[in-house]
């Protein structure tokens, strides 16, 4: 779990082009995402190969990963230790079989929903949008209430610490998501849950624990009990898993491999190891499977008959980041980590809530308002764990449009009020600028002619980034605003008949 | 405030006795207004610009905070000529510190985000090796400033500039579309805080009303590269055109009066240079500055 957060904090842009070790590389272990992006999409993600390693593993050697590699499992343990009441039990471990089950089956039909419920990626979204922005809000707060007492060795010796933890565990600035509260009061739910039963998410809702329990079915490392065995259920008492009951009857596919019953059997009794026992197995009726794989199906249509069904039905707010691939394609694959919003250098990725349908709930748009798309910038395609998002070398990335400016005239400075001001065609980032200057001749009240230079996007060259959106200095409803059309990735939300295939330039 | 005037003074006092024999040396009569330099090793001339101008110990004294501002405001590369040259700012920080200076801070409120506008300027870097402080500016250091000017009358601005003893300003010669070109007044932009883009709105007034307040001790101009279009951020190659040309200077009037020359304009043709000059801020007449060219 250390070396979780460790990563996760190395998530964030320093400066150059290129990111050293994003917390991407625990999905790249996690089978569920490789499954079910594998299902959906009908592709293999190049660094999925690494997610094998946990399959062989936990065919060997069970869930280990549960016990020993899973940061969220880590997390749930902890909390769990808070807990003083005897367990009780809840003992529905098919519950998650079923959501495994659901959730593949959907995926096999296109629609792409485990990201909502896979582990890390619950918790790296979790994490990014809510719980890590709260953490520097209430860190940073402080310190700006120390720094505004203005007493001067108070100030002093806060301002080292704040140095030191700005250049550690704090982000560059304040990272701010909408939906915070609502993802992490999700997070919340589940971590809490642990009170009412030890790893009540890894027992009986972790699809990733129900995928890994069906691998190591038939594994090889075993618990087994010996004559010594006077029954006095420590074992049972302090299994985080939930898997020893009575203290001899042991289910296999719940088993986290954590030893401690091996560890603390006072008898000395229990003993892991490659020894022939047999360890029983949750059981599913095959009326439950069928339910669970039909509703799975049906989900697909029921998701996908809105609006968004038809191709020009388009939200022109859900500016996707650059690289993305064509939005269906994009659907089947994002499985919603938030990986590219922790890296986006100006906080402007953002979880979607219903603006681009149901199906594509906290997936990423740009909000040119929160953030533009820094021009030189390539870090969102290089954290994709599922090339939802391209990687893109810069020389791709500066020609890809996400979306076209637009002069919103009723409330530019020099169109409707006659000030000067350039300041979309200063910060417009194009060697060529997009955005270029007509001299005209206006009038004053009292009729006295001026010069005056008013703006205009030039549609070939302006890609979309909504730096002018972000920089306009009409604040609240700017001036100047991007909308998706003429998106690279989309063949129907163009603009330009030369992008359609027409001729020469006008 | 009185303990640091005394410290000041008493080091003040002391470093001109030390260097006594140096300035008996310089005629302040003969010494130039403005120094044009050319070359084409960029630190050399930037040396060799401020040793004709009177030398480095003429500006800084030994203990001196000083704050060296260069323009670093994009996410662009130093070839591209959008940011300061990198080795320009690196030899004037490197000589403050042979002058004595006890601390040489480097900062620019950036347009680009700040990480990869330091980075990518290569200044971060270059500041760094010479010892010098570069850190990205803090919000909180932004203090609401009275200017009674024309155009603006209070704005946050930078508290670090006026806290220092010596403030040095290292702008970088371009194009911009609104005041024609951007140089050592327009750089000052860089130390403002709040909605900044407002000023636009009558830019010529709000830069001398900035003058006004800003008094940097020397002005660098760095026309190693200039950007003659697409300014002030560039980034087409055919845009930038090389001079190999260090200006010093400590009229930033007269300065920007000869930067325009490099473009073919006058200092009158830029709005700001021609208000600054009918208030009194500086001279944009070159005719009357002592102008001492050296190529190398």
């Amino acid at each position: 779990m250390l070396l979780f957060f460790y990563l996760f904090l190395q998530t964030e842009p320093k400066g150059l082009d290129e990111l050293g070790y994003p917390v991407k590389v625990f999905l790249d272990f996690d089978p569920l995402i490789f499954l079910s992006t594998l299902l959906s999409s009908r592709t293999i993600v190049k660094l999925f190969y690494l997610s094998l390693l946990t399959i062989v593993l936990t065919m060997i050697l069970g869930r280990v990963f549960c016990g020993w590699v899973c940061p969220f499992g880590t997390l749930n343990n902890i909390v769990s230790l808070l807990r003083k009441k005897e367990p009780y039990r809840f003992k529905r471990f098919r519950l998650k079989y079923l959501i495994l089950i659901f959730l593949l089956s959907a995926s096999l039909f296109t629609l792409q929903l485990s990201g909502l419920l896979d582990p890390i990626s619950l918790f790296i979204r979790s994490l990014t949008i809510s719980i890590y922005p709260a953490f520097n809000y209430s860190l940073r707060s402080l310190f700006d209430f120390l720094y505004d007492t203005d007493i001067k060795i108070l100030k002093d010796i806060s301002e080292t610490f704040y140095e030191v933890l700005k250049k550690s565990i704090l982000s560059f600035e304040q990272p701010i998501y909408r939906q915070g509260l609502f993802i992490g009061g999700v997070f919340i739910l589940i971590i809490g849950i642990n009170l009412y039963e030890r790893r009540f998410w890894c027992r009986y809702l972790c699809p990733l624990g129900a995928l890994l329990g069906l691998l190591s079915r038939y594994s090889i490392l075993k618990r087994s009990v010996s004559e010594g065995c006077n029954s006095c259920g420590v074992c049972e008492r302090n299994c985080p898993s939930g898997a020893i009951n009575k203290t001899r009857d042991w289910l296999k596919t719940e088993c986290f491999q954590c030893f401690n019953c091996d560890d603390l059997c006072p008898q000395k009794a229990v003993k892991s190891g490659f020894k022939e026992q047999r360890g029983l197995q949750v059981d599913l009726t095959r009326r439950q499977v069928i339910t669970y794989i039909s509703a799975g199906i049906l989900s697909v249509p029921l998701v996908r008959s809105n609006p968004f069904l038809k191709e020009e039905f388009l939200n022109p707010r859900v500016i996707r980041p650059p690289g993305s691939i064509a939005e269906k394609e994009f659907l089947k694959r994002c499985v919603r980590c938030g990986e590219c919003m922790k890296v986006c250098i100006t906080n402007g990725l953002q979880p979607a809530f219903l603006e681009a349908g149901l199906e594509a709930l906290w997936t990423p748009v740009l909000v040119p308002k929160m953030g533009y798309c820094e021009y030189r910038c390539t870090l969102c395609g290089q954290v994709c764990p599922t090339g939802a998002i391209r990687r893109l070398s810069l020389q791709e990335k500066v020609r890809i449009k996400i979306g076209l400016a637009m002069i919103d005239r009723g409330r530019c400075l020099p169109y409707a009020h006659g000030r000067p001001c350039i300041v979309c065609e200063e910060v417009c980032p194009t060697p060529k600028k997009a955005i270029w200057f007509e001299r005209v001749l206006i009038k004053d009240r009292n009729g006295k002619e001026r010069e005056i230079q008013q703006p205009h996007v030039d549609l070939e060259l302006c890609i979309g980034c909504g730096i002018c959106e972000a920089k306009c200095p009409v604040v609240d409803r700017p001036a100047i605003y991007v909308t998706s059309i003429g998106e690279s990735r989309s063949k129907v939300n163009r603009l330009l008949l030369e992008e359609y295939g027409g001729g020469g330039r006008i | 405030m009185k303990r640091r005037d005394f410290i000041k003074l008493t080091v003040s006092g002391l470093a001109g006795l030390a260097f006594n024999d140096a300035l008996a040396s310089l005629n302040p009569g003969e010494l130039p207004e403005l120094v044009v330099a050319q070359g084409t090793s960029h630190s050399r001339l930037t040396e060799k610009a401020i040793e004709a101008l009177g030398g480095i110990k003429r500006f800084i004294s030994r203990g001196d905070v000083v704050v060296v501002k260069p323009n670093m405001a994009w996410d662009r590369t130093p070839e591209q000529a959008a940011n300061t040259n990198p080795e320009v700012v690196q030899e004037v920080v490197r000589l403050c510190y042979e002058a004595g200076a006890g601390k040489v801070k480097v900062f620019d409120r950036t347009v680009n985000d700040p990480r990869r506008a330091y980075v990518q300027s290569g200044i971060m870097e270059a500041v760094k090796k010479v010892g010098g402080e570069i850190f990205y500016v803090d919000d909180r250091k932004f203090k609401e400033v009275t200017i009674n000017g024309e155009a603006i009358k209070t704005w946050p601005l930078y508290t670090e500039v006026f806290e220092a003893d010596k403030v040095i300003n290292i702008p970088v010669a371009k194009h911009h579309s609104l005041a024609r070109l951007t140089m050592a007044m327009k750089n000052w932009m860089g130390i403002m805080g709040g909605s900044r883009r407002q000023i636009h709105q009558r830019l010529d007034e709000s830069l001398a009303d900035l003058a006004m307040v800003i008094k940097p001790t020397l002005t660098i101009l760095d026309a190693t590269r200039i950007l003659i279009r697409n300014g002030p951020q560039g980034g087409n190659l055919e845009d930038v055109k090389v001079l190999n040309t260090v200006i010093a200077g400590i009229d930033q009037v007269a300065v920007d009066s000869f930067g325009a020359t490099l473009f073919g304009m006058k200092g009158e043709d830029l709005g700001y240079v021609k208000i600054a000059h009918k208030r009194g801020l500086g001279n944009m007449d070159l005719s009357r500055v002592k102008i001492k060219r050296i190529r190398l």
